[in-house]
């Protein structure tokens, strides 16, 4: 699949956009701490760390051009 | 110099005063005559004499006044210059403010510039990237909202 610019913009928009709502959403859990099971935490965890890797490869190469 | 006529406690005076001042004498001279007149029955020096004393105890007053008003009149001066500082300071923090949304919109401006020969023609796989990461994030919200 071919992106022009205009659909790039797209994807970060939508990008900043979801991390905006993970912002909120940790910052209202923070307000009522409430213990999710321990299992769903390292799914999660597993999720986020997959994504800051992928984002890092993907930053690095747009580095190198 | 000018000649003016002016006539106090019913009694006309003939007054030389500079070019110019005459109204400013006759307005004078009305006030003169009209505290002399607030003493009739009495002989044309001692009417003099009361309109004298009335108004020196208006003039005490007005000074008094005077005095009185110069203390709020500091403060006042204190207020506005403190008011002008504020607004100085706010007006330099608009101003950095603004240069540094400019400096970030230019930064944005230069980032985008590039973008186009990064993403489209050249590496079309990271824009597919960009797509995954885009679904994937916003999948990874989704859950984290979802969160009890």
């Amino acid at each position: 699949m071919e992106l022009d610019l205009d659909e790039s913009s797209l994807a970060i928009g939508r990008i900043e956009r979801a991390l905006s709502r993970i912002e909120k959403a940790l910052a209202d859990r923070a307000k009522r701490p409430v213990a999710a099971p321990a299992a769903d935490q390292s799914a999660l965890k597993a999720e986020v760390a997959a994504v800051i890797g992928e984002l890092d490869l993907l930053i690095a190469e747009a580095k190198r051009g | 110099m000018a000649d003016v006529k002016l006539t106090i406690a019913g009694r006309p005076y003939d007054v030389h005063c500079a070019d110019g001042e005459e109204a400013q004498l006759i307005r004078l001279a009305a006030v003169v005559d009209e505290k002399a007149r607030t003493m009739p029955g009495v002989t044309e020096v001692r009417q003099l004499l009361f309109a004298a004393l009335m108004l020196a105890d208006e003039t005490q007053e007005a000074r008094a006044k005077a005095d009185k008003a110069e203390p709020q009149s500091d403060s006042l001066r204190a207020a506005v210059a403190l008011a002008e500082s504020r607004e100085t300071a706010a007006r330099d923090e608009l101003k950095a403010a603004v240069s540094r949304e400019q400096a970030a919109l230019k930064e944005l401006e230069a980032i985008r510039g590039h973008t186009p020969t990064a993403t489209t023609s050249s590496n079309p796989a990271h824009d597919r990237a960009l797509l995954q990461i885009a679904d994937r994030i916003e999948a990874l919200a989704s859950k984290v909202e979802q969160l009890p």
